[in-house]
C-alpha cells in the first residue's frame, strides 16, 4: 500500500459527503458565472438599453442567485469540513490504536515529541487538504475547462492559442512540486524536532532549574527555533520562484487575446463581439492559473504529512498476539524460563537464564545495577521477545498466548513510577476503571497509601501532576503498588517498588502482601535483602546471568555474592538485635 | 488553583483585550519599513494591472477599427511588462513577508519559551505537560499564516479600498454613500456573531490542548498502559477527546463560514439598491445622473466589495488567532514567583555553611509542610535527613536551592540570605541529584556534561568513574557516544541514577544535594561509590536523603524529620543512644531477621 492509497481508504467512508460537497461546489461555480452575466445584462439592457421594466425581475434574479449561492457555499464548506473532520477522527483513532500496540523496542527509538507531531501538525495538513484544497482545485479545474469550452465554441483557433499556456503550466507545476516536496519534508522534520525539544524541556524542567541551565536551554532552543525558521524560509524561497511564474502565465492569456484576437478581428476571422465574449471568460482562466502555485504547495505539504503519518503507522510491532489467535485463559501463576537469552542493539542483556516457579511462590531477584533484573520481568510480560529460549507461563509459551490475556493476569509496579494527571483514585483504578471506591481504598490500605492519601485535603480526588509530581518518591511508589494490587493478578511483579519507602512501611507492606487471598506468584526485585529474604526462591543476577539461586539460608551459607551483600547491608548487627533475637 | 488534568478546560485568567493586539503589533513594528515597501510595491502592481482592461478597451475601440496592428503590439508589450512587474512584486512579497512572518513567529516563540524557563516547578506541576507544549509549538505556529500573508494582504486591500472609494466619490457622492450603507449592516452581522465566534474558538483551543495533553501522556505512560491492558479504555478516552475536538472545531469554523456569504449577500443587496436608485435618478425629471456615470459606477461596486471580502477573511483568521494569542500571552504574563529581587547580587563563591532560621513553608496557602525549622550545617559537613515518606525531606532540600520561596523565616548560605542573591549564581554552585533522574535525549556524554558545559571528555569520564558508571557505559556498543532517548529507555533505573549522579558531581558544587541518589543502586556498587564519594565530599557541604540507613550512618549529623519539624538531631551514635525515632527506624531494619 502506498501512503496515498492509505489516505484514500479513509476518505472512502466519506465519499458521499465529498460528492455532495463537490456537487454543491459545481452549482456554486455555475452560479458564480451567472451573476456577472446578470449584472452585465442589467447594465446593457436595462440601463443602457433603457428597458426599465426588466429592472426589478432581473434584480430579483440577481438577489435570488446570490442568496442561493451564499447558502450553498456555506453548506458545502460545512459538508466538506465535516468529511475532513471525519477523516481526521478516523485517522487519529487508527494511529492512536497503533501507538498503543507498538512494542517497547519502538518506543526506545522514538522521541515523544516526534510521535506527537504525527497526531497534531501533520493531521492539520490533511484537514486543510480535504476541507479546502480539494474543492478549490476542483473548482479551478472546472472553471478553467468550462471557460475553455466556451472559448472553443467561439473560435477553435483562438482557443487553441490559449491552450498554449497549458504545457508551460504543467511543466512549472511539475518542477515546483518536485522541488518543494523535499523542502516540506525538511520543514516537517524541523517542526518535529522543535516539538520534541520543547517536550523534553518541559518534562525535564526540574533538572534544568536544578542546574540553572536556563541559558543553555535557551541556546539549544534558539538552534531549533532558528532551524525551523530557516526551513520555512527555504521552502518559501522555492515557491517564491514558481508562484510568480503562474502569475505571469495568467497575464499571457490577456496578451494572446490582445494580439491574436485583435489580429483575427482585423482579418475578419472573428467579430469584435466574439472577442468581447472571450474577454468575458478570461477571468475564469486567469484565476485558476494564478492559484496554481499555491495549490501545488498545499498538495505537496499534504502529501508530505500523509507520508510521515503513514510511515509511523506502518511500523509493525514485533511483539503481538499470534495471527492464529493466542491462548486465552485464567492463569495459575506458574512461571518457567528455559534457556532464555535476549539481545538488543548488539548487546547481550540476558544470557541463558533458567528458573522455575510454582504458582503462589514468591521470588526475589537481586543483583547489581543494570544486570538485567527488570528485563527478565519485561520478558515475562512479553514487552520484549526473547532472542533464544522460551518463557513459559503455566506451561504455555508466552508467544502463543493472547497478549492482552497474558498482561491482564500480571500486575506490575514498575521501578520508574509513571502516574497520570488524574485523581489518585483514577490512578489506582487504572487497571480496573469500573471498580468500586471500596476496592480502591482496600488496595491503598494494603499498599500503606490510604493514610497519606486521606490526609490530603481532597483525599482520593486529589489530582496528581503528570509523573506524579507533587508527591514524594515513596508516595508515588505506594500508589503504583496499590494500582498493581487492585488488578488482583495471578502474577504480581514489584520492581524495586519499596526503594523510596522507609523500613517500617516496607515491612508493613510485606505483611500485607502475605494476606493476599488469592494464590498469587510474586516477583520482588529489590536491593535491600530485607525485601526478599523470605522469598521461596531468590535469583541473584549479574551481567545478564543468574549467578546464584536458592533460599536466603542456602545463599547465605553458600557464601557468594548474596552472602556478601547480606554482610554489607547488615554486617554489623547491633548487639541488642542479637540479644533480642535470642529472646525469640 | 487546583491542578489541571487532560480532560479539563483551562480557565482563561485574563481574557483578550486590544492591549494584547497592541502587543502583537509590538512584534510586527520593527519590520514596519520593509512592510511598507512591500505594500507600496503591491499597490503599484495592482494599480498597473488595472491598466490592462483599459488597454484592451482601447484595442477594441481604436486599434481594431483602424486595423492598427502596431498599436496592438505596443499594448501587448506593455501588458507583458506589467505582468513581469506584478510577478516581480509577488516574488518580493513572498520573499520579504515569509521572512518577516517567520521572524515574528520565531520571536514570539522565543519569548514564551524564555519565560517558561523562569517559571517555577509549580507551574509545571499544575498542568499536563502537553498543554504547555501546545502553546509553544502549535499555537504559535497557527499565527504564521496570519503574519506572513494576512497583514500585508489586509494593508494592500485597505489601500485598494481607499483608492476605489476616492474614485467612487469623484464619480457620484450620493451613490457612494448608499454603497457605504452596506458596511454598517456587515458590522451588525459581525457584532451579532462575534461573541459566539470568539467563545467557539476559545473552546476549540482548549479542546486542542486537551487532546494534545492526552497524546503526550499516552506516549509517556505507554509502559503502564500496556502492562495494565488499558488500551481499549484509553482509546475510548482518546476518541472522546478527539470527538470533542472535532465538535468544537466544526462549531467554530461554522461561524467563520457565515462570513463570506454574508458579505456576498450584503454586497449584492447594496448593488441592487444602487441599480434601483440609479435608474430612478436617471428617470427623475431633474436628470441628476447620467447613464454613463451609473454604468461606470456599477463597475466600481464589484471592486469595492472584493477587498472587503478578503478583509472579512482576515477578520476570521484574526479571531481564530486571538484565541491562541491570548493563551500565548497568558503564559508570557504568568507571574514568576521565584525570581531575582531587583537589587540581587551574585552569590560570592560559596564556602558551604547553610543555615535555616525559623523556616515555615507550605505548597498551598495555609498548609505547613515545614513549621518553624532551624538548623545550621557547617562548612564541609554531611547532613543526612531521614523520616517517613512525605515528611518534608525533599522540601527542605528544595528550599536550599530556592526552588520555592519560604513563607516565613530565612535560609542563609555563608550568612547571606539566599533570597537576596541571583538564582543563577546560587544554583550553579550547587549540585542536585533528584529523586527522578531525568535523562535528555542525546549521548550519555552530553547527559553527564549537562552539569558543566565546559567539562572536557576526561572530566566527564572521571565523574562517571567516581560514581561507578564508567564500566557499564563502556560495555555499551558506543560507550559514551551511545544515544539514549528522553525516557532514558535502554538504561535501567539504577544506571540512570548513576548518570544523573555523575552529572551533579561534574558541576563541582560546593553544596551537594543527594535526594535518594542511590535508591535504585545495588549495595555493592554503593559501597564502592561511597568510597569515591568520601574523598569527593571533602570540603563540600552535603545533604543526603536516603532510606537505606547504611548510606547515611557516617554523616556528621542526622536529622529526623516528621510532622513539619526536626524531631531529633545528632550523629548516628548519639541518636541511637537517645532511643527515639531514629533508634526505632534503625532497629526496624533488622525486624526481618526475627521473622
Amino acid at each position: 500500500m502506498t501512503p496515498m492509497k492509505w489516505f484514500l481508504s479513509f476518505l472512502k467512508k466519506y465519499r458521499w459527503l465529498m460528492i455532495l460537497g463537490l456537487c454543491m461546489t459545481t452549482v456554486v461555480s455555475v452560479l458564480s458565472v451567472v451573476n456577472p452575466y446578470l449584472s452585465g445584462q442589467i447594465v446593457d439592457k436595462v440601463i443602457e438599453g433603457q428597458n426599465y421594466d426588466l429592472l426589478f425581475p432581473m434584480i430579483g434574479c440577481l438577489l435570488l442567485v446570490t442568496v442561493v449561492m451564499g447558502i450553498l457555499r456555506f453548506l458545502f464548506q460545512v459538508v466538506l469540513e465535516t468529511a475532513s473532520q471525519g477523516v481526521l477522527y478516523d485517522m487519529r483513532d487508527k494511529v492512536y490504536r497503533k501507538l498503543l500496540e507498538e512494542d517497547f523496542a519502538f518506543y526506545n527509538k522514538k522521541r515523544t515529541g516526534d510521535l506527537m507531531s504525527r497526531q497534531t501538525g501533520d493531521m492539520d495538513a490533511i484537514r486543510h487538504f480535504v476541507a479546502y484544497v480539494i474543492y478549490v482545485v476542483y473548482q479551478s479545474v472546472l472553471m478553467f475547462i468550462f471557460a475553455l469550452i466556451m472559448i472553443f465554441t467561439v473560435n477553435t483557433k483562438l482557443a487553441l492559442a490559449m491552450v498554449l499556456v497549458l504545457p508551460f503550466t504543467a511543466f512549472t507545476t511539475y518542477l515546483q512540486s518536485k522541488e518543494v516536496h523535499p523542502a516540506f519534508k525538511r520543514n516537517r522534520d524541523c517542526f518535529s524536532s522543535l516539538n520534541a525539544f520543547v517536550q523534553e524541556n518541559v518534562s525535564g524542567n526540574r533538572v534544568v532549574r536544578a542546574f540553572s541551565k536556563e541559558d543553555y536551554e535557551m541556546e539549544k532552543f534558539g538552534v531549533e527555533n532558528d532551524k525551523f525558521r530557516a526551513a520555512q524560509v527555504d521552502a518559501s524561497k522555492i515557491w517564491m520562484k514558481y508562484v510568480p511564474v503562474f502569475e505571469v502565465l495568467s497575464y499571457v492569456l490577456n496578451i494572446i487575446l490582445m494580439l491574436y484576437g485583435g489580429y483575427m478581428v482585423i482579418k475578419g476571422e472573428i467579430t469584435l463581439g466574439q472577442m468581447v465574449t472571450v474577454n468575458g471568460y478570461l477571468w475564469m482562466l486567469n484565476n485558476p492559473l494564478r492559484q496554481a502555485g499555491w495549490l501545488v504547495n498545499d498538495i505537496s505539504n499534504f502529501a508530505t504529512s500523509v507520508e510521515k503519518i503513514y510511515n509511523t503507522y506502518m511500523e509493525e510491532p514485533n511483539v503481538k498476539t499470534p495471527v492464529s489467535g493466542g491462548v486465552k485463559k485464567q492463569l495459575q501463576g506458574g512461571v518457567e524460563f528455559k534457556n532464555v537469552s535476549y539481545r538488543a542493539d548488539d548487546e547481550d542483556i540476558i544470557i541463558d537464564v533458567n528458573f522455575k516457579v510454582e504458582p503462589g511462590q514468591t521470588v526475589g531477584i537481586i543483583g547489581s545495577t543494570g544486570s538485567g533484573k527488570s528485563t527478565i520481568m519485561n520478558l515475562l510480560c512479553r514487552f520484549y521477545d526473547t532472542t533464544d529460549g522460551e518463557v513459559l507461563v503455566d506451561g504455555i509459551n508466552v508467544r502463543d498466548m493472547d497478549l492482552y490475556n497474558l498482561r491482564d493476569n500480571i500486575g506490575m509496579a514498575m521501578q520508574d513510577v509513571f502516574l497520570f494527571s488524574d485523581t489518585i483514585e483514577g490512578n489506582i483504578a487504572y487497571g480496573r476503571p469500573d471498580c468500586s471506591f471500596e476496592e480502591v481504598k482496600k488496595a491503598a490500605i494494603m499498599a500503606d497509601a490510604n493514610h497519606f492519601i486521606s490526609s490530603l485535603p481532597e483525599g482520593y480526588d486529589t489530582i496528581v501532576g503528570e509523573r506524579g509530581v507533587g508527591l514524594s518518591g515513596g508516595q508515588k511508589q505506594r500508589i503504583s503498588l496499590a494500582r498493581a494490587l487492585l488488578k488482583d493478578p495471578s502474577i504480581l511483579i514489584l520492581d524495586d517498588t519499596t526503594s523510596a519507602v522507609d523500613m517500617e512501611t516496607e515491612s508493613y507492606i510485606q505483611s500485607q502482601l502475605k494476606k493476599i487471598q488469592k494464590e498469587c506468584t510474586i516477583f520482588i526485585i529489590a536491593y535491600r535483602i530485607s525485601s526478599i529474604k523470605d522469598a521461596d526462591l531468590i535469583l541473584v543476577m549479574d551481567n545478564g546471568r543468574i549467578i546464584e539461586q536458592g533460599t536466603h539460608e542456602q545463599l547465605v551459607r553458600a557464601g557468594g555474592y548474596y552472602a556478601t551483600a547480606f554482610k554489607n547491608q547488615y554486617g554489623e548487627i547491633p548487639q541488642e538485635i542479637l540479644e533480642r533475637k535470642g529472646e525469640i | 488553583m487546583a491542578r489541571n488534568r487532560y480532560d479539563m478546560d483551562e480557565v482563561l485568567e485574563d481574557s483578550f483585550d486590544f492591549g494584547q493586539l497592541k502587543r502583537l503589533a509590538g512584534y510586527i513594528f520593527p519590520y514596519k519599513k520593509r512592510m511598507a515597501a512591500i505594500i507600496a510595491l503591491m499597490l503599484t502592481s495592482s494599480a498597473l494591472t488595472m491598466a490592462i482592461p483599459i488597454f484592451l478597451q482601447s484595442i477594441m475601440d481604436k486599434s481594431i477599427p483602424e486595423r492598427d496592428m502596431k498599436s496592438i503590439w505596443i499594448y501587448s508589450g506593455l501588458t507583458l511588462l506589467i505582468a513581469l512587474y506584478s510577478g516581480f512584486a509577488l516574488r518580493m512579497k513572498i520573499k520579504t513577508m515569509s521572512v518577516i512572518g517567520q521572524n515574528i513567529v520565531h520571536d514570539i516563540r522565543r519569548d514564551i519559551f524564555k519565560h517558561l524557563q523562569e517559571l517555577p516547578f509549580s507551574y509545571y506541576d499544575d498542568r499536563p505537560h502537553g498543554k504547555i507544549q501546545v502553546r509553544v509549538v502549535n499555537y504559535v505556529n497557527s499565527l504564521s499564516d496570519l503574519l506572513s500573508n494576512g497583514i500585508i494582504n489586509t494593508f494592500t486591500d485597505l489601500c485598494n479600498l481607499i483608492f476605489i472609494l476616492v474614485f467612487m466619490f469623484v464619480l457620484d457622492v450620493r451613490l457612494t454613500l448608499v454603497c457605504l450603507c452596506g458596511l454598517p449592516i456587515l458590522g451588525l452581522v459581525i457584532v451579532f456573531i462575534k461573541k459566539r465566534q470568539r467563545r467557539a474558538w476559545q473552546i476549540q483551543s482548549n479542546k486542542q490542548s486537551n487532546l494534545n495533553a492526552y497524546i503526550a501522556e499516552s506516549i509517556n505512560g505507554i509502559r503502564v498502559t500496556q502492562s495494565f491492558v488499558r488500551e481499549q479504555e484509553n482509546t475510548g478516552i482518546f476518541n472522546k477527546l478527539s470527538a470533542n475536538y472535532r465538535k468544537s472545531w466544526m462549531r467554530a469554523v461554522t461561524y467563520n463560514f457565515t462570513m463570506g456569504p454574508s458579505v456576498d449577500i450584503i454586497s449584492t443587496l447594496t448593488t441592487a439598491f444602487i441599480y434601483v436608485l440609479g435608474v430612478k435618478m436617471i428617470l427623475a425629471p431633474e436628470m441628476t445622473l447620467t447613464v454613463g456615470v451609473l454604468v461606470a459606477f456599477t463597475a466600481y461596486i464589484g471592486r469595492f466589495w472584493a477587498p472587503i471580502n478578503t478583509l472579512a477573511g482576515f477578520y476570521n483568521s484574526l479571531l481564530t488567532a486571538i484565541s491562541y494569542l491570548e493563551r500565548i500571552f497568558e503564559t508570557i504574563d504568568e507571574p514568576v514567583k521565584v525570581k531575582d529581587v531587583p537589587d540581587a547580587i551574585p552569590m560570592p563563591p560559596v564556602k558551604g555553611e547553610v543555615e535555616f532560621r525559623h523556616v515555615t513553608f507550605g505548597y498551598e496557602p495555609g498548609q505547613k509542610i515545614l513549621d518553624d525549622i532551624s538548623f545550621t550545617a557547617k562548612e564541609g559537613e554531611t547532613y543526612a535527613i531521614v523520616g517517613p515518606t512525605g515528611a518534608g525531606k525533599t522540601t527542605i532540600v528544595n528550599l536550599i536551592s530556592r526552588f520555592y520561596n519560604v513563607d516565613s523565616g530565612e535560609i542563609l548560605i555563608d550568612g547571606m540570605d539566599i533570597s537576596k542573591v541571583t538564582l543563577h549564581s546560587l544554583r550553579t554552585q550547587m549540585g542536585i541529584m533528584m529523586q527522578d533522574s531525568f535523562i535528555f535525549s542525546g549521548t550519555i556524554m552530553d547527559n553527564i556534561r549537562y552539569g558543566n558545559r565546559d567539562a572536557t571528555d576526561e572530566e566527564v569520564i572521571r565523574a562517571a568513574k567516581t560514581v561507578c558508571a564508567h564500566d557499564f557505559i563502556m560495555e555499551m556498543e558506543q560507550g559514551y557516544e551511545t544515544e539514549v532517548n528522553e525516557r532514558g529507555s535502554r538504561l535501567s533505573a539504577g544506571q540512570r541514577q548513576l548518570i544523573s549522579f555523575a552529572r551533579a558531581l561534574l558541576a563541582d558544587p560546593k553544596i551537594l544535594i543527594l535526594d535518594e541518589a542511590t535508591s535504585s543502586i545495588d549495595t555493592e556498587t554503593e559501597i564502592v561509590l561511597q568510597k569515591g564519594l568520601d574523598e569527593l565530599l571533602q570540603g563540600r557541604t552535603s545533604f543526603i536523603i536516603a532510606h537505606r540507613l547504611s548510606t547515611i550512618k557516617n554523616a556528621d549529623c542526622i536529622m529526623y524529620v516528621d510532622k513539619g519539624g526536626i524531631l531529633e538531631k545528632g550523629n548516628h551514635e548519639e541518636l541511637l543512644e537517645k532511643k527515639g525515632e531514629y533508634y526505632n527506624l534503625y532497629m526496624s531494619q533488622y525486624d526481618f531477621l526475627r521473622g
